[in-house]
């Protein structure tokens, strides 16, 4: 008898508290919103599921949890500490990334650009909230709206604030359909709405998309070189896919590698949520301020792309400048969307595109800048 | 600390702008050499430079809202594709021929029933 209640003792039921079962319940609604709404399921999924790993309460000692050494979840867990899996995701990212409508419309990456402000405005307001520096550019960097490259740089600057931000970064990337739209239509006009882009098109030599992830390297990583592990992969990963001669390596970076460490990126990031060290009130500021960064980020495109217009005989349609933050296609997406429902022939995708593509190199970039700010 | 006296504690103000400024001028950088890409090359390859090539819909359809005349206008354009075809072979070949929109036209052309599917990734026109 004294043996079962020991048992009793030890398991989850007895151990859990409100803590567990509130997290608990966010790990269902992360899979109830992915499969049923089908919002990111790529990445709320295995999150969703990973936080219901990550909060069974167990016995501490028995090298189970993602924080104690030797456990299966903090062995896969490293590759997130690591910086491994960020990197790989960007690998394949690179290899599915068609950047001919860029090259094709080269003054769109500065909206790219431009949806990075929100990076800078939430990193001085982290820092007069009272964040340290480094947790502060971590949590800025959410206004990139790039899941990999928050983790990527939270790893290396604040390894205790994973959990927070990377559940933020995905939730905001998630919420693209909720947050962007309002912002969008209340920065513009319907006239700068109706704007439509021209159809017409230059054609990309082959030359070209072969040339542009060398030279895209080799100017951004020379920038920053603190960007070298994100967009190393990624423009190598474009090259394989441009060069035509790997298909096999490109096809397997752009599905076998990248779905790999998108599983266990999310599983181990949704399983690093421990009720106990995820509930603080350092998480609740984390996710007012990384709504506000992507609000500011979207924000930012759009006026830059109104600013743009004051210069340009041929005027840019605003709502691109929302497609700037790196949520690549989420955002790029919403943009056509929004367009297409003043203007049901405003078909704004492929401008988007090049904006979003523009994104993911310009936050990576800022990644690269943080990091070396902060090693000072 | 908190508020402006800790953003200049920390030398925020000086972060921001400088990174700002970086990446910017980065990206703007790198804008300003993809836009003037093609004429190196041209100069390197030193072959004659074709006039810019430009998009233009066939005739006067409207591709998107007419897939009818989408599907007829196309699909004498594919026949090198044999029978059954994967989608991606279909893009590439719309690519190939400078056809507006490839991606929604073969989504409106799949919607309007004119891609039929035949299972392992395979399309067939209507008959």
């Amino acid at each position: 008898m004294e043996l079962f209640i020991e048992f009793l003792k030890n398991t989850g039921y007895y151990l859990a508290d409100i803590r567990y079962v509130f997290m608990i319940c966010v790990g269902i609604l992360f899979c109830f919103l992915a499969t049923a709404k089908k919002y990111e399921p790529l990445l709320l999924l295995p999150i969703g599921f990973g936080i219901i790993i990550g909060n069974i309460p167990f016995f501490r000692g028995f090298g189970l949890g993602i924080y104690e050494n030797n456990s299966v979840l903090h062995y896969l867990y490293f590759g997130v500490t690591s910086g491994l899996y960020p990197s790989l995701v960007f690998l394949g990212l690179g290899a599915m990334t068609d950047f001919s409508s860029m090259l094709a419309r080269p003054k769109l990456m500065l909206l790219g650009a431009a949806a990075q402000m929100g990076i800078y405005f939430t990193l001085l307001s982290a820092l007069a909230l009272g964040f340290a520096p480094k947790e502060a550019a971590s949590v800025a960097i959410i206004g990139g709206a790039d899941g990999p490259t928050s983790i990527f740089l939270t790893a290396k600057l604040a390894p205790q604030l994973i959990g927070p931000i990377a559940i933020a970064a995905y939730s905001y990337m998630a919420l693209i359909p909720i947050i962007q739209p309002p912002i969008m239509r209340l920065l513009t006009t319907r006239k700068e709405r109706l704007i439509r882009m021209p159809d017409t098109e230059r054609l990309i030599s082959r030359t070209e998309l072969l040339c542009f992830p060398i030279i895209g390297v080799i100017l951004c990583c020379f920038l920053a070189p603190a960007s070298i592990p994100l967009l190393g992969p990624f423009f190598f990963g474009n090259f394989m896919k441009e060069s035509r001669v790997v298909d096999r390596l490109a096809k397997t970076a752009s599905t076998s590698v990248i779905d790999t460490a998108t599983i266990f990126l999310g599983f181990t990031v949704g399983a690093s949520t421990q009720a106990d060290v995820f509930l603080t009130v350092k998480s609740l500021g984390i996710f007012l301020l990384g709504s506000v960064a992507f609000s500011i980020a979207t924000a930012s495109g759009i006026i830059f792309a109104k600013i743009m217009n004051i210069f340009l005989k041929e005027k840019i349609n605003p709502l691109l400048g929302a497609a700037g933050v790196s949520a690549v296609p989420g955002s790029a997406r919403e943009v056509h969307l929004v367009g297409l429902k003043e203007d049901p022939g405003n078909y704004l995708l492929m401008h988007a595109m090049a904006c979003n593509a523009s994104g993911v190199i310009g936050s990576a970039i800022c990644a690269g800048v943080l990091w070396s700010f902060m090693m000072r | 600390m908190l508020g402006l006296q800790a953003i200049s504690a920390h030398n925020g103000w000086a972060m921001a702008i400088t990174g700002t400024i970086i990446v910017m001028g980065g990206l703007s950088i790198l804008a300003l050499i993809i836009s003037q890409l093609h004429k190196i090359i041209g100069f390197f390859t030193n072959k004659k430079q074709d006039p810019p090539h430009f998009v233009q819909p066939p005739e006067d359809i409207d591709v998107l809202n007419d897939p009818e005349a989408a599907a007829r206008m196309y699909k004498p354009l594919t026949a090198d594709l044999g029978d059954s075809f994967q989608l991606a072979d279909l893009y590439r070949v719309f690519e190939k021929k400078n056809l507006p929109h490839p991606h929604l036209t073969i989504s409106a052309l799949r919607d309007a029933g004119h891609l039929l599917p035949l299972g392992n990734g395979l399309f067939s026109w209507k008959k």
